[in-house]
């Protein structure tokens, strides 16, 4: 009786122990975010910096500039229209008196690649404006960095940047 | 018909010569550093139609030689290739590069035999072996730096566009002349060209903030403030700081700086 006692107990042990190695059930983390909706809003110019890529790459002093006093570039906003699903529509710029920042000033614009972007494109008939992305304005963050990248026209290489912070509205 | 089909097409022709940049380099930008390759076109020169050419080359033409600081820190020097203007040697023989064009590869370093640190600029001309026939001087043709050299004036970025944001500073503590050690600053004069080198509108004088320690700066868009002629475009622009120094009575004088000039980089 207290033999059989015994196997009874450790095949309960055995059981519980058993049991315990089971892969717990995780949640359903949903639908992929689609981060082109965090685009959508109007965004107000707050900081311009300039750099000189070439300076900057060789090491030299003065490599960038903060531009953002130097002229009205705080008149400067833009509105991104996106749908609820997240398709990007059209936008609208305010300039002000603000210098150019993107060159076209309305139309239609789109984030690439469709995923994960890394640019987003303004186009105004067969216009197209594009900027390169900085950090997703998702989460608690509101601040959307473009930077726009000026290039010599004959060899391709990298000499000026313009980095644009606009703020959400 | 065909006459005005002749003149619209002469009128092409003559705006795109007018847009020419001659001479060109390949690469477009180099360092003293780089192999480059110039090509000449000698059309309408005394060495127009000659069957050789051989080149003459010389560093450092942008330098006001009254400056002694300057002088020393960038000396002037013959390319190794000036070895006698009566008889051209073999080496400096340039190359053939189509009807009245002619090609010479270098390395700024080894041709002037300088630091990357000496050598500013170079200049050169097309020549026969013998010298009876030559060129004007084409200069002054600008390295790209390797170092960084402290100047009086200075652009920020050091390559600019018609369209991007330009600043130019002037840095007291490093005058050439007394007025420039001891002028404060309060405008600057701009001043932009064409291809042709005819002066775009008017000078444009800008407001100058300090920038640092005996350093003042103005910032400009080059494209808001000169509008070149229809047909021609904004090619360069020269700059100079304007300011006061005191007399030896106390009286307040007006004086410029010293003058830079500045071609547009193209970008896209």
């Amino acid at each position: 009786m207290k033999k059989n006692s015994r196997i009874l107990l450790i095949l309960l042990a055995a059981i519980v122990t058993l049991n315990a190695c089971r892969p717990d059930k995780f949640e359903d983390t949903g639908a992929v975010r689609n981060v082109k909706t965090s685009f959508g809003g109007t965004w107000k110019l707050s900081k311009v910096t300039q750099k000189d890529e070439d300076a900057a790459q060789k090491g030299f002093p003065y490599s960038t500039l903060d531009l953002t006093t130097l002229f009205p570039y705080t008149d400067y906003s833009i509105t991104l229209n996106v749908t609820n699903s997240g398709q990007t529509t059209t936008f609208t710029t305010t300039p002000g008196n603000s210098p150019a920042v993107i060159a076209v000033a309305n139309g239609d614009w789109n984030a690439g690649p469709a995923q994960y972007p890394t640019y987003l494109a303004f186009k105004q008939g067969s216009a197209t404006d594009t900027l390169t992305l900085g950090s997703y304005p998702a989460g608690g963050r509101n601040v959307l960095q473009l930077k726009k990248e000026r290039r010599d026209a004959s060899t391709g290489k990298l000499l000026v940047s313009y980095t644009y912070e606009f703020t959400k509205q | 018909m065909n006459k005005l089909i002749i003149l619209l097409a002469f009128s092409c022709l003559t705006i795109g010569a007018l847009h020419a940049q001659n001479p060109t380099f390949s690469p477009s930008t180099y360092t003293a550093e780089d192999q480059v390759t110039l090509t000449v076109d000698v059309t309408g020169t005394p060495m127009a139609g000659e069957a050789e050419a051989y080149i003459w080359i010389f560093s450092n033409t942008s330098i006001d030689r009254s400056n002694a600081a300057l002088s020393a820190q960038y000396p002037a020097a013959d390319g190794s290739t000036n070895t006698n203007w009566t008889n051209s040697p073999p080496e400096a023989k340039m190359t053939a590069a189509g009807t009245n064009k002619w090609s010479f590869t270098f390395i700024g370093t080894q041709i002037f035999g300088q630091s990357p640190a000496q050598l500013k600029d170079f200049g050169f001309l097309v020549k026969t072996k013998t010298g009876t026939k030559q060129t004007s001087d084409y200069k002054p043709n600008f390295f790209d730096p390797l170092v960084f050299t402290p100047t009086m004036l200075r652009v920020f970025p050091a390559k600019v566009s018609t369209s991007d944001i330009v600043t130019i500073n002037f840095d007291r503590s490093l005058g050439g002349t007394v007025n420039e050690q001891r002028m404060t600053p309060v405008s600057a004069t701009v001043t932009a060209y064409d291809e042709t080198n005819a002066q775009i509108g008017t000078a444009v004088t800008l407001q100058v903030r300090v920038f640092a320690t005996n350093t003042w700066a103005a910032t400009f868009i080059p494209t808001r403030h000169f509008t070149p002629g229809a047909g021609h475009q904004l090619t360069k622009f020269r700059y100079k700081f304007n300011g006061t120094v005191l007399d030896v009575s106390g009286n307040t004088v007006n004086v410029s700086s010293a003058e830079q000039e500045v071609t547009f980089t193209r970008m896209n």
